[in-house]
């Protein structure tokens, strides 16, 4: 088992060096100007160049860049929060998205399951086609839609909610934000939930369990969500990620200060910022390739099988 | 189930009423939406409208702006001016800095140093085109040493400004932020780099202080300062600002009563005229923006055929620019014809606006469609060409109403001149700022907005090797009439130099450098009961020393 979170954890980690890299030569070759400056002339610029190392070859800076990344220093703001080191915009904006995004996933991921399992037991009546049709709505409306929805009744018709974020009254104007978020989990889940159980009661195993006396809810959560969980888990681990790397338009929005509206305006600000669309690429490549990676190991422990089908690889 | 989801409900209401409760607000403070973020509070690293309005909320340079725009003491009691125009010593009135330390002189002479020695974006303000301060080039471009820079404290209460020639409006140059003092002490106890991150890092000696900023956020507030030199005349508690992606999320917000000052969009305007309840607190401000068409006039481009100022003449008089704003831009936005657009500058010996007269040009730019027919005919002659497609870039990112000016654009020219085809190219502003500066485009689609009250600000761009002469066009006689108007015959001679001013703008238009469109407005939106606000289109575009909130 050792050697094969080992490997997993070495290929996970070239994975994200051959990231960085292309990104950090994409980043260069990308139309536009780090410094987007109208008021600076040739010599001031060229200056700023030098500073900046960007003159040097792509490999140099690459390598230097590295260095001090592994140090935890991804640079300075170069067009967007001039001079101000990244980290501490950085840590601010993955708060709010993380705190915002995790509440998602935990009532979209609960909600959701519990629609599933609703659903499943109740298959063919009201509430199995009630499940079904929230999930198809909850699917196809963009988050951001439902925002719009929820702030302009819940914040402007019954001024309950803030109308924008602030981050002095965290949990209470996270609310609404979460909420719109945690929908296309809530649906995902419940539709992936729902079939995947209903497949397993009909398994020859369940209906096993069930001749030899087993019934409610040890069958259920014994036997039919637990064999239920794999493919649930596959669908999660990206939707973890999409959440987790901010939403985007929800964040423009309501205002938030998070990474998703940060990548934004790092690529379509004044002038592009090297250094933010690295260290957040990098962020989002590593999230990604971890939340992967915990998968790999988490179907371990959901399945036996492939506890087995390891062991077998390292035999 | 049912009970789970009934406790689930409990809970979260339990929360939400735990937190309405927590977050009773004291005094009102006015809600005004930014529509981009404060991208720095260090008046040597900020360059936008955003970052300046809250920079100067929260310091006072030696002059401050009155309600038209005016130059008058802030920090400065007072000052002399030497007999020959280049020498002045301002005296400082007392007061003192949040931190309880008094402002001094050094304290203006460590900022303009720094702002000199790091050579950043602002700092062609203290130049030789601009505020012509001693030793400024040499220490900007050659990086000679920054004390040689022609400031001194000559004691705590004494600043004196040594000039290279006189600079008829110095004295306005001092309210914009560049010119804005910093305490040396507290700066320098400050770790690299976290000047103006948060309300620890920046001290205040203004009309309010930072209470709630970090760089990123969307939110941030600046509460009145009761230590503040003019404590008596602020009024208002404080102010919250508010980053708003979108103007129908602005609106919505105003009505919601949340924000108390809006920008809306041109095409909201006549949804806010219509309500009856909404169009009384509509008020439109002058921008200041010039919004313009440049052309490359070098043979890398087009095979240099917009070199020819037939070509350029056709194009400028086949724009229905009066069409445009009411059309397109919607914003109370004013059709122009000059190459200084109307409202920011006015002569101190008249008042009078430097170009109040917007039919002074009419023989070279306007909306003729036979006079633009003329022109291209001599242009097809000189050039030997009769079809022409040239490529109009325009920023994708700077505003809604750009797309539509360069569709409108491309219709009336392809409509007035048969022959010529105009392919858009839409950008980010970052790839346009790039390709006008290294000289690959065509025609762009692009703005200046005024950095000081004087007419220079536009028109010391067209001179020879200016790094925003994006056509590179050259003209010796234009040349030397911005040398002499900046420092040379004119610039102890005040009316001399309106004079020389309006003859390099004649040529300017004469020879189509640039094609002039609009020059933008605000559409605003203030609640009722909210007064004082003054608006300016330059250096900074809102002040609220004066807000009374009733």
């Amino acid at each position: 088992m050792l050697k094969y979170v080992l490997k997993r954890v070495g290929l996970a980690l070239i994975t994200l060096l051959i990231i960085v890299f292309l990104l950090f030569w994409l980043v260069r070759v990308m139309p536009g100007n780090p410094f987007p400056s109208e008021r600076m002339n040739d010599i001031q610029i060229a200056n700023k160049r030098a500073e900046m190392g960007l003159d040097d070859p792509v490999l140099v800076q690459f390598a230097r860049y590295i260095i001090k990344a592994l140090q935890g220093d991804f640079g300075n703001g170069t067009s967007l929060y001039y001079g101000v080191p990244i980290n501490t915009v950085l840590s601010k904006a993955i708060g709010n998205s993380f705190r915002i995004g995790g509440i998602a996933i935990v009532i979209g991921t609960l909600i959701g399951l519990l629609l599933g399992i609703t659903a499943a037991l109740n298959r063919g009546k009201f509430l199995d086609g009630f499940c079904t049709v929230f999930s198809i709505i909850g699917v196809c409306v963009p988050s951001y839609v439902f925002l719009i929805f929820l702030q302009y009744n819940f914040a402007f018709r019954i001024p309950f909610f803030p109308y924008f974020f602030d981050p002095n009254r965290f949990v209470f104007s996270s609310v609404l934000p979460s909420l719109s978020l945690s929908l296309f989990t809530m649906s995902t889940i419940a539709r992936f939930t729902r079939n995947e159980m209903v497949e397993v009661f009909d398994s020859d195993y369940v209906r096993l369990a069930e001749s030899k006396g087993m019934y409610g809810r040890t069958l259920v959560l014994r036997h039919v969500l637990r064999n239920a969980l794999i493919p649930i888990v596959t669908v999660l681990a990206p939707l973890v990620v999409d959440l987790l790397t901010g939403a985007l338009v929800v964040e423009k929005i309501y205002g938030i200060n998070g990474i998703g509206k940060l990548m934004v305006d790092a690529i379509t600000g004044e002038g592009i910022d090297y250094n933010y669309v690295l260290a957040l690429g990098i962020l989002y490549s590593a999230l990604y390739i971890g939340v992967m990676l915990a998968v790999d190991l988490l179907y371990g422990v959901l399945d036996p099988r492939i506890r087995v089908a390891a062991k077998g690889e390292e035999a | 189930m049912k009970k789970l989801f009934a406790l689930l409900m409990a809970a979260m209401l339990l929360v939400t009423c735990a937190f309405t409760a927590a977050s009773a607000e004291g005094e009102k403070y006015l809600g005004v939406m930014l529509s981009t973020n404060v991208m720095s509070l260090d008046t040597n690293l900020a360059t936008d409208g955003e970052s300046f309005e809250v920079i100067a909320d929260c310091i006072d340079g030696l002059m401050q702006m009155d309600a038209n725009g005016a130059a008058i003491p802030a920090i400065a009691e007072s000052y002399d001016l030497s007999e020959d125009g280049t020498v002045y010593t301002f005296h400082l009135r007392d007061a003192k800095w949040s931190n309880g330390a008094a402002v001094t002189a050094n304290d203006f002479e460590f900022a303009w140093k720094r702002i000199a020695k790091e050579a950043g974006e602002y700092a062609y303000l203290l130049d030789t085109s601009v505020g012509c301060i001693k030793n400024a080039d040499a220490i900007i471009y050659e990086g000679a040493d920054p004390e040689t820079l022609g400031v001194k404290a000559l004691d705590d209460k004494t600043f004196e400004v040594t000039l290279e020639v006189p600079v008829s409006f110095f004295p306005s140059l001092m309210y914009f932020p560049t010119f804005y003092p910093i305490n040396e002490e507290f700066y320098n106890s400050l770790a690299e780099g976290t000047y103006g991150t948060s309300p620890e890092t920046f001290l205040s000696n203004g009309a309010f202080v930072l209470e709630d900023y970090a760089p990123g956020t969307a939110s941030l507030s600046v509460k009145k300062n009761d230590a503040y030199w003019d404590a008596d005349s602020i009024k208002l508690a404080g102010i919250k600002y508010q980053v708003v992606g979108s103007s129908d999320n602005a609106l919505t917000a105003f009505r919601s009563n949340t924000l108390d000052v809006v920008t809306v969009s041109g095409s909201q305007v006549g949804a806010v005229e219509k309500d009856a309840s909404l169009s009384s607190q509509l008020k439109v401000t002058g921008a200041g923006y010039l919004w313009y068409l440049t052309f490359s006039q070098t043979a890398n481009n087009a095979n240099g055929y917009l070199a020819n100022k037939n070509l350029r003449l056709a194009i400028t008089n086949a724009i229905d620019r009066e069409s445009l704003v009411e059309n397109y831009v919607m914003d109370g936005s004013l059709d122009t014809y000059t190459a200084v657009p109307p409202q920011f500058a006015a002569s101190s010996t008249t008042g009078e606006d430097f170009s109040a007269d917007q039919d002074q040009f009419l023989d070279y730019v306007g909306f003729d469609p036979d006079k633009a027919a003329a022109f291209f005919e001599t242009a097809k002659a000189e050039l030997g060409q009769d079809e022409f497609t040239f490529t109009l870039i325009y920023g994708n990112n700077e505003g809604d109403e750009v797309a539509k000016v360069a569709q409108a654009i491309k219709a009336d020219l392809e409509d007035l001149l048969p022959g010529l085809t105009v392919n858009l190219q839409p950008m980010t502003k970052s790839e346009r700022l790039d390709k006008m500066q290294n000289d690959n485009y065509e025609i762009a689609l692009t703005r200046w907005g005024p950095d000081y009250a004087d007419p220079m600000t536009y028109l010391g761009m067209w001179i020879t090797n200016n790094s925003n002469n994006y056509g590179f066009w050259s003209n010796a006689e234009y040349d030397q009439l911005i040398k002499d108007c900046t420092t040379g015959a004119y610039i102890t001679d005040y009316d001399a130099r309106w004079a020389a001013l309006l003859q390099a703008e004649t040529i300017v238009m004469q020879e189509a450098v640039i094609a002039p469109l609009y020059t933008k407005a605000n559409a605003n939106l203030i609640a009722s009961g909210v007064n004082g606000i003054q608006f300016h289109p330059v250096a900074l575009n809102r002040v609220y020393k004066a807000v009374v909130l009733e």
